[in-house]
């Protein structure tokens, strides 16, 4: 990597320690000049979470008034009651406006002196009657502020109430910049810091994931815009909450408060992003928002750090004056246009990131669990597009031949061996892994009548906790499938975790879950056999020459690794809390080629899952939890 | 070779051959041409500034009878909106720029059979002579092959004349792609790329300096823009007359092709054309970004993709704007768009000679 201005390495070497960037270095990476430079720091970073993939999703924004009881200089949306522009929408009007085919709902709005609160929870039911599928995102933390005030009702309980009607996520507006003196000088009418990041602490702690935004461009300094995002990663370092961050651009339009024609610059734009992407080691996305950024920016924004695009919201406009027969398909395409010309890999996505649907070609599938960096160390644009993706999701995708191969967990493989051409490595454990952990309030022989809750991400791993539970101990439990983001533990009487989470929570512990049990040890310890999680395979339609190509790639991938994991897999490892020695230990229990040993596991399992051995109801016994 | 080794190696100063330049064009990361393209910029014009000029556009016709299908702008003769302007009101428009300011005017038509050669010199003699303090930037190659079809003369003798009138530089429109598989398609009457690059030939060996262009995004190939900038490289070898390479993408509105290629090019192309050409072009002075042709954000980040130029002010401009593409600007404005892109901003004349420097504000350096 080139790095032209030689006072931004010390922060990139920061970065790649896996040490936190502090306001310092975020005023340094604002000075710099070298757009470039910073881009590329931020684009290796993305490049790490995200691989190839930008997320959209195609979505619509609902705002059922304008009418506001707020004044605020910035906002030429608002009006007051008895203006000509004032409007409010019946639940009918609303409804008439949602296309069938979109996957998130957002609402937002002015906040009316006079609607009684049954309004707003009509509104969230009504749509969530019509789009049972789509996800509904609502209400930023200044009008949960306003409810709470006006209807006399806890913060918590006015959400509690509205994930009743069906709210899932809420949107990040509202929280400007984080500074009391810009607050006075331009919304003082509006709630502060502390009020916005205790609403969406709590929305977290009710399994509410958010968004985060943050609004630049207009009288704030670049120390308040660094202190904005610091106050953010706390409370992303206490809750986990935040799916996004989305910076904001300031359009002066008839605000007066900066001359109309006078907006934020390219390099403003891109290095907003680019820093953001750095300085919030622990948000999973970064957003262009095309809608305020231009689809230019927003398209080169996502080579500088961004990976996620927004959705179809706004474009619903442009496509319709263009004379469309579906606006949203167009909003859509255009879109993906974007994405594909940024040389991204254009995913479609639901309300909690999980892609449904991916549109490009050669793509991989990456597991972003710390055991499967070493696999992906040598990859360069020509060979293929990586897609970071869990589990339980890559079978998914994999199913609908979206994925032309990955690491593909083990029950998936074993759904679709006719499909599938095995390329000779795995992800398997010696003895033990640490990384497949079940939590429990007692030993297994309690948890017989129990509820287990385990991951969302997981699609191997709970069919070997069923069958430990059921034929290495004769004990019957229900398993509850977890929602994304936050998830309260309370009624549980275990929780089955793996990946990163499980390794972060098996060194810091699980509250009120005192013993934790290593699935790969318990059948080891019972078959004195590893156990495969996941077993690389290819789609056997891919044609030879690109199989053969990903195989060597593969093969040189482990052969550069050798036994030395920290070069390759060390960031990734403090990045997540793990000091080198035990990133080191930890991936060496892995064992990544397929031998006779592993592929002796495979056939034990197989075996013991079928139907003579498992209790006849065992995938019954697995219920979503939502 | 890795693209690393691709980069490293241009960036230490080494010529790149067009495989190796197809290999960075088609798998070069965005980023990875850019600090490479950044790189050389700054070992060939080291200040941390960006210059550009005040011109305008003016055209003196839009008959034509090249009928290119990129184009929104061109009419037959008789059409609605036809128009040719004589050498008194555009020598009166010359003046009225002038007076506001305008070093360069860059005049074309289109390629009107019905104009004599001495229409032509007339323009050129008059404007030296009677619009003092602009420098003539006049007629592309199209209009420089239709004066010696309609003289009977050498396109050689056509530039010969015009230098003796006065005539210094000329402008490198007419380009497109230099890949004639594609320029028959598009522009099947327009000629060869051995025409344009003929002209050019002629042109630099009497003197002139010119620019070249290429405007990209309609239906060539990665392959033929590498065609293209060979043959930028190779001409420049020869006399070293070009002083700045200009790459633009094709504006679909109103013309034939829209329906084929309803979108122009997106800024991330507009990105890898910039660094390329960068890269590659390792004889040519000036690459020239436009806050005008790829929108004013776009034209901004350019100046960190190896562009050191900002191109003009354009007072006036009729081409982008039949395609309903319009931006426009002021001088305040385009030395507030260098500034904030991190650059001190500097103005020249035609061939960037600097007559102004206006410093980084101190609160943005």
């Amino acid at each position: 990597m080139h790095i032209r201005d030689r006072k931004l390495i010390p922060v990139w070497e920061k970065t790649q320690r896996g040490e936190r960037l502090t306001m310092e270095d975020g005023l340094t990476m604002y000075a710099s000049r070298d757009l470039i430079g910073l881009g590329a720091m931020a684009g290796a970073v993305q490049k790490e979470r995200s691989g190839d993939a930008v997320y959209f999703v195609l979505n619509q924004k609902i705002e059922p008034t304008n009418v506001c009881v707020l004044t605020c200089k910035f906002c030429d949306f608002a009006a007051k009651s008895g203006d000509a522009r004032a409007y409010e929408m019946s639940v009918e009007e609303i409804l008439a406006k949602l296309s069938p085919e979109i996957r998130e709902v957002h609402i937002t709005g002015g906040m009316p002196p006079d609607w009684p609160w049954e309004r707003y929870l009509a509104i969230v039911s009504a749509v969530h009657a019509r789009l049972p599928e789509a996800d509904i995102k609502a209400f930023t933390a200044v009008e949960i502020d306003f409810f709470h005030k006006k209807f006399r009702m806890p913060v918590e309980e006015v959400l509690r109430q509205l994930i009743a009607a069906g709210l899932r996520t809420m949107p990040g507006g509202g929280a400007e910049v984080f500074s009391e003196r810009v607050r006075r000088l331009l919304f003082n009418q509006k709630i502060g810091a502390k009020a916005w990041l205790d609403i969406h602490r709590t929305a977290h702690r009710l399994g509410i994931p958010t968004n985060s935004t943050l609004l630049y461009g207009h009288i704030e300094t670049m120390e308040e815009r660094l202190n904005h995002m610091i106050r953010l990663r706390a409370l992303q370092d206490e809750t986990g909450g935040f799916l996004t961050f989305i910076p904001l651009a300031f359009q002066p339009g008839a605000t007066g408060i900066k001359p109309a024609n006078r907006f934020t610059s390219a390099a403003d734009d891109l290095k907003t992003i680019a820093v953001a992407r750095l300085m919030l080691d622990n948000f999973p996305h970064i957003k262009a928002y095309w809608v305020m950024l231009t689809e230019e920016i927003a398209s080169l924004a996502l080579n500088f750090g961004a990976d996620d695009m927004e959705g179809t919201v706004g474009g619903e406009k442009i496509a319709h004056d263009a004379g469309a027969v579906s606006p949203m398909a167009l909003a859509r395409e255009r879109i993906v246009r974007l994405i594909r010309a940024a040389g991204k890999i254009p995913v479609e996505r639901d309300a909690y990131y999980n892609p449904l649907h991916v549109l490009g070609t050669r793509v991989v599938g990456k597991i972003p669990y710390l055991n499967s960096v070493p696999f992906y160390a040598l990859l360069e644009k020509r060979d293929f597009r990586i897609l970071p993706v869990v589990p339980r999701r890559m079978g998914m995708l994999g199913a609908i031949g979206e994925i032309d191969a990955g690491p593909f967990s083990l029950m998936d493989y074993l759904a679709r061996e006719e499909e599938m051409d095995l390329m000779g490595w795995c992800i398997a454990t010696r003895d033990q892994v640490k990384s497949v952990m079940l939590f429990s309030r007692g030993g297994w022989r309690d948890l017989e009548g129990g509820r287990i809750g385990i991951t969302d991400d997981t699609a191997t791993s709970v069919r070997l906790l069923s069958v430990l539970l059921e034929q290495k101990y004769g004990v019957h439990a229900t398993l509850e499938r977890l929602h994304q983001g936050v998830n309260d533990y309370d009624g549980l009487d275990a929780v089955l975790l793996i990946g990163d989470e499980a390794l972060r929570r098996n060194k810091t512990g699980l509250d009120g879950f005192e013993l934790v049990f290593d699935l790969a040890r318990e059948w080891y310890e019972w078959q004195k056999l590893p156990f495969v999680f996941a077993v690389w395979a290819v789609r056997r339609s891919v044609p030879l020459r690109e199989k053969e190509e990903l195989g060597a790639m593969l093969e040189r991938a482990l052969g550069a690794v050798g036994g030395d994991f920290i070069p390759v897999a060390g960031r990734h490892g403090r990045r997540i809390g793990l000091t080198d020695a035990e990133t080191q230990e930890y991936l060496s229990g892995f064992n990544y080629t397929l031998g006779e040993r592993e592929r002796e596991a495979i056939a034990v399992f197989r075996r013991l899952l079928s139907p003579a051995h498992s209790g006849a109801h065992a995938p019954g016994h697995e219920r979503e939890a939502r | 070779m890795t693209i690393q080794s691709l980069c490293d190696k241009a960036i230490a100063g080494a010529r790149l051959s067009p495989d190796e330049g197809l290999e960075l064009l088609r798998h070069g990361e965005l980023l990875d041409l850019g600090a490479a393209a950044n790189e050389i910029r700054f070992r060939m014009n080291p200040l941390p500034r960006v210059t550009f000029h005040v011109d305008t556009n003016p055209n003196y016709t839009n008959i034509c009878n090249i009928d290119c299908i990129f184009c929104a702008f061109y009419r037959h003769p008789g059409d609605e909106g036809a128009y040719t302007h004589s050498v008194e009101t555009m020598i009166r428009k010359f003046r009225e720029s002038a007076a506001n300011g305008v070093t360069t005017i860059l005049l074309q038509g289109g390629v009107n059979p019905a104009l004599p050669f001495e229409y032509y010199l007339e323009l050129v003699t008059r404007t030296v002579r009677e619009v003092p303090g602009v420098t003539p930037h006049f007629f592309s190659t199209s209009e420089i092959l239709g004066m010696a079809r309609v003289a009977g003369l050498s396109t050689g003798e056509v530039l010969r004349r015009l230098w003796d009138a006065g005539l210094r530089t000329i402008p490198g429109g007419g380009a497109e792609i230099l890949a004639d598989g594609v320029k028959r398609k598009i522009s099947h009457l327009k000629g060869t790329s051995a025409d344009w690059a003929g002209v050019m030939r002629e042109a630099h060996r009497i003197g002139y300096k010119t620019t070249a262009t290429m405007m990209y995004g309609h239906l060539e190939t990665d392959e033929d823009v590498i065609t293209h900038l060979e043959l930028v490289r190779a001409l420049q070898d020869e006399e070293h007359g070009f002083t700045a390479f200009i790459p633009w993408s094709f504006k679909p509105g109103n013309t034939p092709l829209e329906k084929i290629i309803p979108e122009y090019a997106t800024p991330v192309r507009y990105m890898q054309m910039i660094a390329l050409a960068r890269i590659y072009l390792d004889n040519v002075p000036h690459i020239q970004a436009s806050w005008f042709s790829e929108g004013k954000k776009t034209g901004q980040v350019a100046l960190h993709f190896g562009a050191d130029d900002f191109g003009g002010t354009l007072q006036e401009e009729n081409v982008h704007a039949a395609a309903r593409f319009v931006n426009t600007t002021s001088t305040e404005e385009c030395i507030a768009m260098i500034h904030d892109a991190g650059f001190a901003a500097a103005q020249r004349n035609t061939v960037y000679d600097i007559l102004r420097v206006f410093e980084l504000p101190a609160a943005a350096a």
